[in-house]
């Protein structure tokens, strides 16, 4: 070492490092925080949030909700009470049976939002730990994941769901477990995209730095995986799930619709099936149902696009 | 008799209006250009110089907004200009190259085909002379084998020939004010070398050019003016020979100290404390105050103006006139 | 300085498979030559740098010694052991000894800190892994590393968003120091800061060296800072070194002409300055298909007296631990 290049700590010292205004200020801000402030100030997003809070709300509270217990003929004590049109006393009108429609909408709130959330964790846990093994360990596990995913991929979904319940139900005419069956089979059966789209989040997480600092620093495979990886590709899953649930929820509607849903539970699918029979003299006995499902859809789309926008590391700034 | 000015700025100012706030990026900055001169905007990143050159061609990215001041080119405020008129001077008044050349090629285009479109956008030529002049221009950029090359794609060509193509376009429709900016900040030195000294020919062809860059080294050899800016302002203006030899600025002195040299016997480059600022909310007065190490209380108070302290040399430092009696010339 | 060997690197070759995919079995298309039968030993306790244009495989060398990528063949020892051999032996004991004696700071302060962790996480990483400090006293080392780089204890709590580049670059410097290694190898450390910034950190390197003595390999295409910076320095071209010397006596007296041009390229901050510069025609060619005989020699102006299409030069001594290959320099 050269006499001439010595210095003292005095030079570092002296350093006033970047100041901000808020110099006090000793927590930081987590870039979850700076998400939620971008997320606010998108009103569509908060319009999605609030749709999607009403109707867990709707869902959790529904015997106060509901004019009348659940599947209460209004024909079983008044006469010609089956398919009324919207009063005040049946604000939605009142079904082929005699039931209102809007106190089974508000019953079927619940099992909707259970086939919605059921088959998406279903679907989430499977493609998560199948995407962030596949994407990180690479090679040969990777290459066998991706062929199975892919194979699920071909799969014409919407056939073999409806193949699988028929069969399910033909076993069991009084449903096995009912609604579950429905919503383990649709969360089996769509996991496949979101495992790629996750597999490929990984793959541009793992090119960074720090993960190779890791590496260098002699963290274990899976203290990479779950410490560095996972929390990188959250705000990804994050908006799979909300989408995910979306996609869940119209495919049970449509699989009530065409007669192969639960017969025992209220859904809104199912009410719109035996809705279409008559169309066009009852028309609301369809149109408030599909109303409620076409609203809870887009109310998760438009969570979902609006966490999208809060969460991309690509828009920050 | 004064040089006749191709360019003048008059208080640009531009701020980008993100979500976390208002980025003051160019805040009020003020510079001319001659004639036939090479102007170098000297700073480091932040300091404002590239958004500068994107408000001339008013190409400014959102969110960024030109919110006042005048961009007069040959007599005529660009900033008043509508779009269609800023179309035909883009290009063929005033031409840019950027500092990344593989981004501003395309790369499913032949360079035959990207070329000869610009020459013939801008000139009523057939197809054939446009290619006979594209070839010309390669040839004047210093490509070998032209006839040859001028078919390649992008992806077969490497970094320093893109540059070389980014400025045989910028060139081709004889601007008359080139914009640079940072072109060789990307390369490697032998290549930067090359480049530099393209650029030093390009000079004899009497247009006018603004050359940004953040190397005092890369001014030095072909600028013939600086101007030397720091979070959005201008801090001084002069010859390279002033700013090299005389610097008055705590800025432009610090800036040339700081950088270690091959062939400067300095074992020691100067440190300049802290960090550049947040041009959210920038320091008060002077920008550099805080890390600077002749900051006086008012400085912090007083936004300093340009003044001009000998003919041709402008500061914007309050203690200007101080540091001009005591000044000692840097050593290189 | 102690004459002592910490590193050496032993025929180091390094080169990547080109692929093009199959369904399940890739085929190979051709060879990247990164790096080609590289040796040299860096001491204890000193700055080795390592210098080339990019490309050049500086880089993949670093990597190489790291095991970030293992190398193709050849050996390296650190401190007399092989570490290929630790490596393969997959003992996850001595894996973690080693990897605490070694450690990497990277070119990109931006991509090398992982942005949902807080400082005092990033920095506290290596504790957890390496459990070398007992956990009371996590966070008295935490602010000691804080101030050791120049930063304050309250910027523990904070995300590396928050932080500049330069501060960044002092973040991943207390990480790195956090298992106290023997060797650092800073790849390009300083090239995305600003020049204000640069000699911050470099002195930061400095200061750190004298107090702990670790030895830095320091990879840089800037001859600016090697020059301040190293106390020896390796010239790399096309994954092979031509010129190995004292700083002084390389910035000195450059004897391969692509050393002497390497050095002339470099824009000097001086209007008057008349030193003429050396301008290599032609670009580094591909690495896929390196040229015969010396690699240089397409671009170099003796190759043909020298004959230099055919003869490989070796590295040879010159004296005063002057090494280069070059045919046109003779003992």
């Amino acid at each position: 070492m050269k006499a001439g290049r010595k210095i003292g700590t005095a030079d570092v010292m002296k350093e006033k490092l970047l100041e901000t205004p808020d110099k006090r200020r000793t927590d930081g801000v987590s870039q979850w925080s700076i998400a939620w402030r971008r997320f606010k100030k998108n009103k569509a997003a908060l319009a999605g949030l609030i749709i999607v809070g009403a109707i867990i709300f709707i869902a959790l509270f529904s015997p106060i909700i509901a004019r009348y217990p659940l599947n209460y003929l209004a024909s079983f004590k008044e006469e010609n009470k089956i398919r009324v049109p919207p009063s005040s006393k049946y604000w939605f009108g009142t079904d082929y049976i005699g039931r209102d429609v809007f106190s089974q909408i508000v019953y079927g709130a619940g099992n909707v939002l259970y086939v919605g959330f059921g088959a998406a964790a279903i679907a989430m846990i499977l493609s998560i730990t199948i995407g962030i093994t596949s994407g990180y360990l690479g090679g040969l596990v990777d290459n066998i994941l991706m062929r199975v995913t892919e194979i699920f991929l071909v799969i014409p979904f919407l056939l073999i769901l409806l193949v699988f319940l028929r069969v399910a139900m033909t076993i069991a005419p009084s449903g096995v477990g009912g609604l579950t069956t429905v919503t383990l089979m649709i969360g089996l059966f769509s996991w496949a995209p979101n495992a790629r789209i996750i597999r490929g989040e990984v793959l541009r997480v793992k090119q960074n730095e720090y993960i190779e600092a890791a590496v260098a620093l002699g963290a274990s495979k899976w203290r990479i995986m779950f410490r560095h990886v996972l929390p990188n590709v959250l705000h990804v899953i994050i908006v799979l799930t909300t989408l995910q649930i979306a996609t869940a929820i119209l495919v049970e509607a449509g699989v009530s619709f065409l007669g192969f849903g639960d017969p025992n539970s209220v859904t809104w699918g199912q009410q719109l099936q035996m809705a279409s029979e008559a169309v066009k003299e009852a028309w609301w006995e369809g149109i408030f149902p599909g109303l409620f499902i076409t609203l809870l859809v887009l109310g998760f789309n438009l969570l979902g696009n609006g966490l999208r926008d809060a969460l991309d590391p690509r828009l920050r700034e | 008799m004064a040089p006749r000015e191709i360019l003048k700025i008059e208080n640009l100012t531009t701020y980008f209006y993100t979500w976390a706030g208002v980025v003051k990026a160019v805040d009020g900055i003020s510079l001319d250009v001659r004639e036939g001169e090479t102007l170098g905007l000297v700073g480091e990143s932040g300091s404002g110089k590239s958004v500068t050159a994107l408000s001339i061609l008013r190409i400014v990215p959102m969110p960024g907004r030109i919110i006042g001041g005048k961009i007069i080119y040959k007599g005529e405020n660009l900033l008043e200009k509508t779009e269609d008129e800023m179309q035909q001077i883009r290009g063929k008044e005033i031409a840019y190259i950027s500092q990344d050349p593989a981004t501003s090629l395309n790369p499913v285009f032949s360079i035959a085909d990207q070329l000869t479109e610009v020459i013939r956008r801008h000139q009523n030529v057939t197809k054939e002379e446009a290619l006979k002049k594209a070839i010309e221009l390669f040839r004047l950029v210093e490509i070998a084998d032209p006839e040859i090359k001028i078919w390649n794609y992008p992806h077969q060509l490497s970094g320093g020939m893109k540059q070389r193509i980014a400025i045989a376009r910028a060139l081709s429709c004889q601007p008359n004010l080139l914009l640079a900016d940072e072109p060789t900040t990307n390369l490697d030195v032998t290549i930067q070398a090359q480049i530099l000294e393209l650029m030093k020919n390009l000079k004899k062809l009497g247009m006018s050019m603004i050359l940004i860059t953040h190397d005092m080294g890369v001014v030095a050899g072909v600028a013939d003016r600086i101007n030397v800016m720091y979070a959005g302002r201008v801090c001084e203006v002069a010859s390279t020979k002033t700013i090299f030899r005389n610097p008055v600025h705590p800025y432009s002195r610090a800036l040339l100290e700081a950088v270690s040299h091959v062939t400067v016997k300095r074992v020691q480059p100067k440190i300049i404390p802290g960090a550049i600022p947040n041009l959210i909310s920038p320091p008060s007065g002077c920008r550099f105050h805080p890390r600077c190490d002749f900051a006086a209380a008012e400085c912090a108070a007083v936004v300093p103006q340009l003044v001009e302290i000998e003919p041709e040399h402008y500061v914007a430092c309050i203690r200007a006139k101080e540091f001009m009696e005591n000044v000692k010339e840097v050593k290189l | 300085m102690s004459a002592e060997i910490i590193l050496e690197v032993k025929n180091l070759v390094k080169h990547y498979p080109l692929t093009s995919r199959g369904i399940f079995l890739k085929k190979e298309v051709g060879v990247v030559h990164a790096v080609d039968n590289v040796s040299f030993s860096v001491r204890k306790g000193e700055t080795f740098g390592l210098v080339g244009e990019s490309g050049c495989g500086k880089t993949s060398t670093a990597r190489a010694i790291l095991y970030l990528d293992p190398p193709t063949s050849g050996e390296i020892y650190f401190e007399g052991q092989e570490i290929g051999r630790i490596f393969k032996s997959k003992n996850h004991q001595d894996l973690l000894k080693l990897r605490r004696k070694m450690q990497y700071v990277f070119q990109n302060p931006y991509a090398s800190l992982d942005p949902r962790m807080t400082v005092a996480d990033i920095i506290m990483e290596p504790f957890v892994i390496h459990k070398h400090v007992p956990k009371e006293k996590w966070h008295n080392r935490l602010y000691e590393l804080l101030e050791l780089v120049g930063l304050e204890e309250y910027h523990a709590e904070r995300y590396p968003h928050e932080f500049s580049g330069g501060q960044r670059q002092r973040i991943c410097i207390a990480r790195a120091l956090a298992v106290e290694p023997k060797l650092l190898i800073a790849d390009e450390p300083v090239a995305s800061l600003d020049v204000s910034v640069r000699a911050q950190i470099l002195n930061l390197l400095q200061e750190l060296q004298q107090k702990f003595g670790i030895t830095y390999l320091y990879i840089s295409h800037d001859l600016s800072t090697v020059r301040h910076i190293c106390h020896r320095v390796a010239v790399m071209y096309l994954g092979k070194f031509v010129e190995i010397a004292e700083t002084s006596e390389l910035f000195n007296s450059p004897l391969h002409p692509y050393t002497q041009a390497l050095l002339s390229a470099i824009p000097v901050p001086d209007p008057e300055n008349k030193r003429s510069r050396i301008v290599l025609p032609g670009e580094v060619p591909s690495p896929i298909n390196p040229p015969k005989g010396c690699r240089f020699h397409p671009r170099c102006i003796y190759a043909k007296k020298h004959n230099c299409v055919e003869n490989v030069p070796e590295l040879v001594d010159v004296g005063k631990g002057h090494w280069v290959a070059c045919n046109k320099v003779k003992r």
